[in-house]
């Protein structure tokens, strides 16, 4: 017995040192931020880490039993001479086991995942959101904001071309007072609801810090999406969907400001728009051609 | 379960001796044999690999050292895919990340699995004397090259490879003005397309020859779990691949032809594409890892010296796996635009489908316990899938919950995931099972020192590859970003990617001990015996390689086809094809 007792120490001592390694690999990222998610920012983004760091505890209990188990078996039956493999074909009632608590593991968390998918993710977004139209292009990204009466007007993803961006409908006054910019400005702490549509190819609306990520799909006009940024500061918005040779670049500055200071560059882009239905982007003709 | 009788007679094709001499043509180029064209499939594919590894060096290259023209060869490269100077464009990345992962994908682990080890393994492990369909293999398999050679023929075109993802998103995919390589993307279509009537002509052969050619005795639940495995991966090939071949004719008629199945602009429906390409797609994940979940489960046995655990609980999670396999293509589009209600579902479904996975797991690890473990290099790469499948099934459970999937999706956690499914467990089983088989295909044996280094290599450079890119992902790296220091929250990763990369080349250099390690033995590798691993099945009863026909007399089958370490009996085996001696003590389960 002092055999196998001895390598199992010997067998102990290689995972101490692996899994230390490993944990302070693990640790220097996660403590400094530098290769670990980045600082959450928004406020559907609290529950999000919640469930990941459930899901991390889940599967890394999981995942470190097994192997410490099969590392085990893996050194403790080993060939030896005279010690004959043991004659067995498996058991009925662990198999019951290890296929009724995987079953109700996962269901539960399908469970927690469905309800924040849609009770917290989509559910209606508040009566107070900032509406505010995305639109994407070979390569680059434009939002247009409501004007003076709030409401950026009804739009579908038949009318989307190149003179109208959006796709807001030409006749809904609603849409005439609407302007747009080339950088996503939105208040902290206030719900922002976005309608994503796409003038050519599938893009991606990706922001990590506020882990949202939505394809903005070409003839569909999206209208589910909301969030609620809560850090002020300058974000970027990444293409994360593979579109054409300058996907690589593809990317919006996000800036998120006090409500204050919202209110005072809002009113000067509303006050300088000239009503006309969605808006005319010359950028687009010029970046084609990159 | 009846039982099939394929042979009345005991004399065989192989017994009768009455065939001639073969031309050269007839018996290496079309060849009818399946041992041959499973060679034939082992060289073509082993090429691709070799194509394959050379692009992901490209791809990682380009990450770690962006701008940078590549040494040496850099200035030789066609114009689309570098700069004058020889460092790598956009759109040519993108032709490396589309056409690595295409390659990979249908040209090496489809074919090694399928190809390879179905054709070599139905026949001998069922005892029948070929395929049911012999001309029908022998085309599969030139249908298979030539589908390589028209998808790799796109780096000559002058637009160059295709380059919206082997996934192919439409309408990206559909318009060369929009991919910027209309030639490329067409051929992508023509060679998709090729590549599926192999694989479909292959299902059927596969299908039938188990059905009806299975040697007297072999019931069903006697066959090995690699040829159970095969059973039901043809079965989802059948029924997942022709989706594929009419997705990849409808894009090609887009991009060619001014239909609009897939573009908005012309009243299209981009996201039809993602179904039809999903709705194969996902059963083609199980269909590139289930065989090797069962070539893996029968070195587990053989040189733990031990019955499988839970034989019947193995097929059943198999056939299961291959159920829910078809109802789970929709987690890859949480994000995609379609209906939230969908979402929901598909993310029950693929939670289900976690389960026979766990049950798998569990199941190797009883196959372990209590063993007598021989630490061969096939049964190295054996132990070290499970592990590599853990990881990798864990990793899809964050990708199952819809929340979390709105954070990482397309990012590089979901690219370490495929990694550790297809890398570190159907490539690790394959270079496992050919260290196994190689005897009984060769007739020699591969180098068991060098065949270890090679392990321990590339066991190490794949974890430091493909381990730190969860973090990258967590991170928010998005995939297929060709140049990740234009983000602004991207520039810290920088020495993570060179870390990486590096890793890569360590990863690709390992494999070069393999392919020297498999054309040395094949001339200088010690002759092979029959059966060198004491294995009880039924290929190990014929010769290193058997003849034309294998089996001189057709073998009737006795046992379960892992019966190792049975009490009352002298050896440790006892083959499939002999009666237990009066003193064994064989269960009955």
């Amino acid at each position: 017995m002092s055999f196998w007792r001895s390598s199992f120490a010997r067998c102990g001592l290689v995972l101490a040192i692996l899994l230390v390694g490993l944990g302070t690999c693990w640790a220097d990222p996660r403590t400094s931020n530098l290769w670990w998610m980045p600082e959450n920012a928004s406020e559907g983004g609290v529950y999000i880490d919640q469930l990941i760091y459930f899901i991390l505890f889940l599967t890394g209990i999981v995942f470190v039993l097994t192997q410490i188990v099969y590392i085990f078996f893996i050194v403790k039956y080993r060939a030896r001479k005279g010690v004959p493999a043991t004659y067995s074909h498996g058991n009925n009632r662990l198999e019951i086991i290890w296929t009724a608590i995987p079953t109700a593991i996962f269901i539960g968390l399908w469970g927690y995942s469905n309800h924040l998918w849609w009770d917290v993710l989509h559910s209606t977004p508040p009566a107070n959101s900032l509406q505010v139209g995305v639109a994407a292009y070979q390569f680059g990204f434009s939002f247009q904001y409501p004007g003076a009466d709030g409401k950026l007007g009804k739009a579908e993803a038949s009318f989307v071309s190149n003179d109208n961006m959006f796709g807001n409908d030409p006749s809904d006054p609603d849409a005439k007072d609407n302007f747009t910019s080339s950088v996503l400005e939105i208040p902290v702490n206030r719900p922002v609801h976005i309608r994503l549509d796409s003038k050519d190819v599938i893009h991606g609306f990706y922001i990590p810090q506020f882990r949202i990520y939505q394809d903005m799909v070409p003839g569909r006009m999206i209208d589910w999406v909301w969030f609620t940024p809560t850090k002020i500061g300058k974000f970027q918005l990444a293409c994360s969907q593979l579109c054409g040779s300058g996907h690589y670049n593809m990317k919006a500055d996000i800036e998120v400001v006090s409500q204050a200071d919202f209110e005072k560059w809002y009113q000067e882009k509303a006050k300088a728009v000239q009503p006309q239905p969605g808006a005319k982007l010359t950028s687009v003709t010029e970046t084609k051609d990159q | 379960m009846s039982q099939t009788i394929a042979h009345s007679g005991a004399e065989t094709h192989a017994g009768t001796a009455h065939h001639h001499e073969l031309s050269f043509f007839n018996k290496y180029i079309w060849s009818e044999d399946h041992k041959t064209i499973a060679i034939q499939y082992l060289f073509a594919s082993l090429f691709f690999l070799l194509i394959g590894g050379l692009l992901a060096m490209g791809v990682r290259y380009q990450l770690a050292f962006s701008g940078q023209p590549i040494p040496l060869i850099g200035s030789l490269l066609p114009r689309w895919l570098v700069t004058d100077a020889g460092a790598i464009q956009p759109q040519g990345y993108n032709g490396l990340v589309t056409m690595h992962a295409t390659v990979m994908v249908f040209l090496v682990v489809m074919p090694l699995l399928v190809g390879v080890f179905g054709n070599f393994l139905i026949p001998l492990k069922i005892g029948a004397p070929d395929m049911a369909f012999p001309f029908f293999n022998a085309l599969s398999f030139w249908l298979f090259f030539v589908s390589g050679i028209i998808l790799l023929s796109s780096f000559f075109v002058p637009t160059g490879f295709p380059a919206a993802g082997w996934t192919s998103y439409a309408p990206l995919s559909a318009n060369g003005a929009w991919n910027g390589s209309q030639a490329g993307q067409s051929l992508w279509c023509v060679g998709i397309f090729i590549n599926g009537l192999a694989s479909i002509a292959g299902a059927v052969n596969y299908i039938t020859t188990i059905i009806n050619m299975r040697a007297p005795g072999m019931k069903m639940f006697r066959l090995p779990l690699p040829v159970w495995a095969l059973f039901i991966t043809a079965i989802l090939l059948l029924l997942a691949v022709p989706v594929l071949s009419a997705a990849a004719a409808m894009l090609f008629f887009d991009l060619n032809f001014g239909t609009s199945f897939f573009e908005a602009s012309r009243y299209g429906q981009p996201l039809m594409w993602q179904h039809l390409f999903w709705f194969f797609g996902h059963p083609e994940v199980y269909i590139l890892i289930l065989p090797a979940m069962g070539l893996v489960s029968e070195m587990l046995a053989v040189f733990s010296r031990k019955p499988i655990f839970g034989y019947k609980a193995m097929v059943y999670a198999m056939a299961a796996i291959g159920v829910l396999g078809f109802v789970v293509w929709g987690h890859h589009m949480f994000v995609s635009g379609m209906n939230l209600m969908l979402s929901s579902a598909f993310s029950f479904s693929t939670m289900l489908i976690a389960v026979p996975s766990a049950i798998k797991t569990f199941n190797w690890l009883g196959t372990v316990w209590g063993g007598s473990i021989r630490f061969t290099t096939a049964m190295c790469f054996a132990l070290s899938f499970v592990s590599m499948f853990v990881i990798g099934g864990l990793s899809g459970i964050y990708m199952a919950s819809t929340p979390v999937d709105l954070f990482i999706h397309h990012t590089y956690f979901i690219v370490a995931h495929i990694h550790y499914v297809l890398f570190g467990g159907s490539l690790f089983g394959i270079f496992g099972a050919i260290y196994f088989w190689y005897p009984k295909m060769f007739g020699h044996m591969m180098n068991e020192f060098w065949g270890k280094v090679h392990f321990v290599l590339s066991f190490m450079f794949f974890n430091l590859t493909f381990f730190p890119m969860h973090n990258l992902g967590l991170n928010g790296m998005p995939r297929r970003i060709a140049d990740p220091s234009l983000y602004d929250f991207l520039k810290s990763q920088q020495p993570l990617q060179i870390f990486v990369s590096l890793s890569a080349f360590g990863l690709g250099l390992s494999t070069l001990i393999f392919f020297v390690n498999f054309f040395y033995s094949m001339f200088k590798g010690p002759k092979a015996p029959r059966n060198p691993w004491n294995s009880t099945t039924l290929e190990w009863t014929l010769p290193s390689p058997p003849g034309h026909g294998n089996f001189p007399v057709t073998p009737t089958v006795y046992n379960g086809p892992y019966e190792y370490s049975v009490p009352g009996m002298d050896q440790d085996f006892l083959p499939q094809n002999q009666p237990a001696p009066e003193t064994a003590r064989v269960a009955v389960h």
